[in-house]
C-alpha cells in the first residue's frame, strides 16, 4: 500500500476483533467490508465422491454438511484459484464422523475445526469418502465466505455538556460498538451500552468522529483476522491497479 | 437431523459447541442462556441453532 | 443381487415376467440395493 492509514485495536483475538481506521471515508470503510465478505478467496470442499454411505442421511445431504466445514486456507500465493486438495473421511459405525476425522494430501488445507460432527453412524454403518476442497470466493458460494458477521461502525464521540436539570427523569442512552471520550477508545460492553450508567444525571452530546470507524470482524477459523483484513485490502489494491491499467492511454 | 454445522444467518461455526451444549443444558440441568455464554455463542441467530435443534437420528435409524 | 426381500433378507433378480414378488417368500416388498459404484456429488 502507498498510504498509510491509521489502525488502532480495541481488542484483538485469533477469531475475532474490533479496531478503529482513521482517515478513510465511508465508500472504502464498505468497500473493505465487503472485500472481506466476498473477495477474499477461502478453501471449502466443493466435489464429493461417495465410495460408501450406509448412514441415514443422504449423499446429497452429507455432501453440504462437509462442504461447509472450514478449512484452512494456504498462506497467500501457495495456491492460485480452482487449485484442488483432497480430503478423505473414512469411519465406521457405532461412532460419530466428525470433521476432524477427515484425513488432507496437504497439512496446509486442514479442518479448521475438528468437533463438528458429520453424522452420527449406527452400528454397521459406514461412511467413506473422498471431497475434493477448491479455493474459491464468498461470492461464489456463501462457504468460502472467511468472514463471518463483518460490520462497522461510525466511532461516536461522547462530551459532557452539563448537569441534567434536578427533577427531569432520567433517560437510558444506549450506544453500541466503541465511544471516543476526552481521546480515549471505551468499549460500550464497559457501561452496559447505557451512557446513563456511566454519566448518571449529566448531559451528555454524542457526535460521529468524520472518517472514523470502527470494524467488527470475525472469521470462520479459515485464517486470522488480521489476515482476513490484509487480504481484502490487497485484493482492492490489485483491483484498482487492474482498473488503472485497463484505462491507461 | 443433525446440528446443522453453521448457523443459517450469519454463517458462524456452531456445530462444534452441539456436544457440549447437548450435555449441558439438555442432558444436565444448567442454564442454556449460561451455557451459550461460556460457549461463546454471542448472537441470537446463532444462539437459535442450538437451543432448538433436536438429534433424530435415533429416531428414523430402525427405518433403514 | 440389486434387489433384497424386506422379509426374509434374501438377494432377489426381478424377473420381468414373475412380477414383483420374491421367489423365496413370495413377499412384495423388495428393497433397491445401493449399487457399489462410486458416486460423485457437487456440493452446490
Amino acid at each position: 500500500m502507498s498510504e498509510e492509514y491509521d489502525v488502532e485495536f480495541v481488542e484483538r483475538g485469533d477469531r475475532e476483533a474490533r479496531f478503529l481506521v482513521r482517515g478513510i471515508t465511508p465508500g472504502f470503510a464498505n468497500g473493505i467490508r465487503r472485500a472481506m465478505v466476498a473477495d477474499v478467496p477461502t478453501m471449502a470442499i466443493d466435489t464429493v465422491r461417495f465410495i460408501e454411505n450406509s448412514s441415514v442421511m443422504f449423499d446429497e445431504q452429507l455432501a453440504l454438511r462437509l462442504g461447509l466445514v472450514p478449512l484452512t486456507t494456504p498462506p497467500e500465493g501457495e495456491f492460485v484459484e480452482d487449485d484442488t486438495v483432497t480430503l478423505s473421511i473414512d469411519v465406521e459405525g457405532p461412532a460419530t464422523a466428525y470433521s476432524g476425522d477427515l484425513v488432507s494430501s496437504d497439512s496446509l488445507v486442514e479442518p479448521a475445526d475438528e468437533n463438528v460432527p458429520i453424522i452420527e453412524l449406527k452400528d454397521g454403518q459406514r461412511l467413506e469418502a473422498e471431497a475434493d476442497a477448491r479455493l474459491e470466493r464468498g461470492k461464489d458460494h456463501a462457504k468460502h465466505q472467511g468472514g463471518v458477521a463483518v460490520g462497522y461502525r461510525h466511532l461516536q464521540r461522547v462530551e459532557v455538556v452539563d448537569d441534567l436539570p434536578e427533577f427531569q427523569e432520567p433517560e437510558s442512552q444506549i450506544v453500541r460498538g466503541v465511544v471516543e471520550e476526552n481521546g480515549e477508545l471505551v468499549p460500550t460492553s464497559e457501561f452496559d451500552h447505557d451512557l446513563s450508567t456511566r454519566h448518571p444525571g449529566k448531559e451528555i452530546r454524542l457526535e460521529d468522529v468524520p472518517n472514523a470507524f470502527v470494524f467488527h470482524v470475525e472469521t470462520d477459523g479459515s485464517f486470522s483476522v488480521e489476515e482476513l483484513v490484509t487480504r481484502a485490502v490487497d485484493s482492492i489494491e490489485a483491483r484498482a491497479t487492474e482498473l488503472e491499467d485497463a484505462v491507461q492511454l | 437431523m443433525m446440528v446443522p454445522v453453521r448457523c443459517f444467518t450469519c454463517g458462524n461455526v456452531v456445530g462444534e459447541h452441539w456436544e457440549e451444549f447437548d450435555e449441558r443444558a439438555n442432558q444436565g440441568d444448567e442454564d442454556p442462556q449460561k451455557v451459550l455464554d461460556e460457549l461463546g455463542v454471542d448472537r441470537y441467530c446463532c444462539r437459535r441453532m442450538l437451543v432448538s435443534h433436536t438429534d433424530l437420528v435415533d429416531v428414523v435409524s430402525p427405518y433403514q | 443381487m440389486s434387489y433384497k426381500c424386506s422379509r426374509c433378507k434374501r438377494d432377489v433378480q426381478l424377473d420381468e415376467y414373475g412380477g414383483v414378488r420374491c421367489p423365496y417368500c413370495g413377499h412384495r416388498v423388495l428393497l433397491k440395493e445401493r449399487s457399489r459404484d462410486v458416486k460423485e456429488v457437487g456440493v452446490r
